[in-house]
């Protein structure tokens, strides 16, 4: 085929033809993990797509053979009435664009399909919350904004289907009213799917994207295809995202969130209430430690922590994404200098791996573990650093408390709306999301300290709760945003926490650079790479 | 074309604005700063806006001021018939609002070896591609600000106060972009806000 190729571990293509979301796939199929069966349209089929405004010739038919493929491999058929097969449509450039293209679930649950998933799986309210998944995605892909579900996904004891019902129909008016409607042919859902993933490469908002970032914009995307797995198919289902190593320190633990019951997007939109990683080994046990493996065989294979995005489905394991970690800062120096010891990279390479810039942020305060304490809540460190400051529990009320001091923005959640807030404050806490929502993303982006995910927080009009004691608004607090603690008042704070990793990776960089003179850190780290770089 | 009543204009701006002292109440509303403070004045006897002290200097919303907003100002849209027409503004400015706040982020910080970092504005080439891209978003804002003003004639400030903000930018007060008051960040997070109230939308 001239557009297609099979995402298993025979492709040979590169990340240049097949994106590198799709070419992660590949090798996560190499290293035998479980990936749901699939094929990506190459970055050339969309190339020509944007050249011609139309998909190239040729291309329906290889997407009607490989759908016949993928139909007989699953016993499964794309909008059919018993054993409905549906898909997800994913985008996937050479470089990384993220949140600037569409992403398509459930592809393929038609009513007639999805009134046959519903008696397959003897789950009405399954089928019918996957079939607003769908709609839903797909309304958001081809109107340009986000059509919101709302509260119709939770997937509650008492998720009526009429309010599922009511939430579907919602959808389908608002399409209507846009003059747009979804083709009940699911074949032509695909063709369409494929081409709205196509278009998003050129929306104003991500071509000024690559225009800041020197992405060219003739690059183009490719377009995954892959069998539906449901995480919110049961109980025993769920999503979410995980890390091999502490993204904020570089300890040897796993880490990241889950969210049971639920689907896609939710975990990294930060609106749902995710779970620590953890308390997948109590509820999943079996899907934790094929987790745990599948974590430690692609940090071997990129020979650094990695990052990887999961869903399970009744107990059963399935990896969507993978790629390397990305640490900086401390963790960085941490990584590197147990993966040189671990001897998974020689310490010349460890050198290499730290940017002077890595320095800057090494010595980030931490909340001292022999300090006294009065810990008023916990949550999930979300950006290292320590905060002090006093509470505002509005936007309004940080932009106006900020200029007496530092003000911490204590909220539910963030919206864009909070950015002022956000810009204004010394820290962040919120009650909900967890390490990879909006609150955590723009802390992190800023490098202020944040904890969110703190379970139990309550916040009102000026005042917060947690643990059963109320504080006002102005009470001075301290955050630590890589134990995630909130404390009252003002406890002592030490920077030395990664002292014992810097001064070995440092000898290591003196012992290549053969200069032993006191000199500052970056001066030293800069003399290794200058030996270990020539020219 | 009637001109909206100054007591709503004041009224509303601290509805979109927050608390806010008098100066900014002038700027949102186009009023002079003595009119704003005179009208301000009235409204706080009505009980409908507080003033606070205490070095804030700032004015905001009563609770029965915000009621009295959401009244007005739903009764303002229906008799102007220009709910269909503020709807269709308000869609095609969603869809140029994640736009702006990527802009923002690329304007507060930078991505150098691979850590992000605050932008130190110690690179203008760097700059002014941000500011160019400021520049072209707003160019596609422009019809939607016209749009809603032609609707409702009060949201012809924010054009006026988008293109200040970026004005000035563009003539080196950096602080325009995202930090100050009247920065087109600030500016453009009111209109979206005031579009909410404005439909009774809720957040």
């Amino acid at each position: 085929m001239r557009w297609i190729r099979p995402i298993r571990a025979r492709t040979e293509e590169s990340a240049e033809t097949l994106g590198a979301k799709a070419h992660g796939l590949v090798v996560l199929h190499r290293l035998g993990l479980p990936v749901p069966a699939g094929f990506v349209v190459t970055v050339e089929a969309c190339r020509a797509f944007l050249r011609t405004g139309r998909l190239p010739d040729g291309l329906g038919g290889e997407l009607a053979t490989a759908l016949g493929d993928l139909e007989a491999a699953t016993g499964r058929r794309l909008g059919g009435a018993r054993a409905p097969l549906a898909l997800s449509v994913r985008s996937g450039a050479s470089v990384s664009m993220p949140g600037m293209m569409n992403t398509i679930l459930n592809l393929g649950l038609t009513a007639e399909a999805s009134a046959g998933l519903a008696a397959e799986t003897g789950d009405p309210r399954f089928a019918l919350n996957s079939r607003l998944r769908f709609l839903s995605t797909f309304a958001s892909a081809i109107i340009g904004t986000d059509v919101e579900p709302g509260e119709a996904l939770e997937r509650k004891p008492r998720d009526d289907e009429a309010r599922l019902i009511g939430a579907i129909e919602a959808v389908e008016d608002l399409l209507r009213r846009h003059g747009r409607t979804i083709p009940e042919d699911a074949g032509r859902q695909l063709e369409l799917a494929v081409e709205t993933v196509f278009s998003s490469w050129d929306t104003p908002r991500a071509h000024t994207y690559r225009e800041l970032h020197d992405i060219p914009h003739d690059l183009g995307t490719a377009a995954i295809v892959q069998t539906m797995v449901y995480g919110n198919r049961d109980d025993r289902s769920g999503t979410g995202v995980a890390f091999s190593r502490d993204p904020g320190t570089g300890e040897d633990v796993p880490f990241g969130d889950v969210l049971f019951g639920r689907q896609g997007d939710d975990v990294v939109s930060g609106r749902s209430t995710t779970r620590p990683l953890r308390e997948l080994a109590d509820r999943e046990p079996a899907v934790w430690t094929a987790l745990i493996d599948a974590l430690s065989r692609v940090e071997g294979h990129y020979r650094d922590a990695c990052y990887v995005e999961f869903t399970f489905q009744t107990g059963e394991l399935w990896l969507l994404q993978a790629r390397p970690g990305r640490f900086t800062g401390a963790a960085a120096v941490r990584l590197a200098t147990d993966l040189a010891d671990e001897r998974v990279i020689t310490r010349h390479e460890a050198l290499l791996r730290i940017s002077p810039r890595h320095l800057h942020h090494v010595r980030t305060p931490r909340i001292a573990a022999s300090a006294q304490a009065d810990i008023l809540a916990r949550g999930v460190g979300a950006c290292p650093g320590v905060a002090v400051g006093r509470i505002a529990t509005t936007t309004d009320a940080a932009v106006r408390m900020a200029v007496d001091g530092p003000v911490v923005l204590v909220r539910p959640e963030t919206s864009p709306h909070d950015m002022r807030g956000l810009a204004a404050a010394a820290g962040i806490v919120t009650a909900r999301g967890g390490p990879a929502s909006h609150a955590a993303v723009v802390a992190r982006a800023m490098g202020k300290p944040a904890v969110v995910g703190v379970t139990g927080l309550t916040v009102d009009v000026a005042s917060v709760g947690a643990g059963g004691r109320t504080v006002g608004e102005g009470t001075l607090v301290t955050i630590d945003g890589t134990s995630g603690e909130v404390a009252l008042g003002s406890p002592a704070v030490t920077t030395d926490t990664a002292d014992a990793h810097l001064r070995r990776l440092l000898a290591w960089a003196d012992a290549v650079s053969g200069d032993h003179s006191e000199r500052d850190e970056a001066r030293r780290l800069n003399a290794a790479h200058a030996v270990l770089r020539p020219g | 074309m009637t001109r909206p009543n100054p007591s709503l204009l004041v009224l509303h701006s601290l509805r979109c604005c927050g608390h806010v002292g008098v100066a900014r109440v002038a700027k949102a509303t186009g009023l002079t700063e003595s009119a704003a403070e005179s009208t301000l004045i009235d409204l706080a006897v009505d009980g409908l806006v507080t003033y606070l002290g205490r070095g804030f200097d700032v004015w905001g919303l009563t609770d029965a001021g915000r009621a009295a907003d959401a009244e007005r100002i739903a009764d303002e849209l229906e008799s102007a018939g220009a709910r269909t027409a503020v709807t269709a503004g308000f869609r095609r400015f969603l869809l140029l609002n994640p736009e702006l706040l990527d802009l923002c982020a690329a304007w507060q910080l930078r991505s150098v070896d691979g850590v992000m970092t605050a932008n130190d504005h110690g690179d203008p080439s760097y700059d002014a591609r941000v500011l160019g891209r400021f520049a072209d978003l707003d160019r596609r804002a422009a019809p939607v600000c016209a749009e809603l003003a032609a609707a409702l004639p009060r949201f012809g400030r924010y054009r006026t106060r988008l293109a200040d903000a970026l004005d000035r930018a563009a003539s080196g007060a950096l602080a325009y972009v995202t930090d100050d008051v009247a920065s087109y960040h600030t500016v453009w997070a009111e209109l979206h806000e005031d579009l909410l109230v404005t439909l009774g939308i809720p957040r």
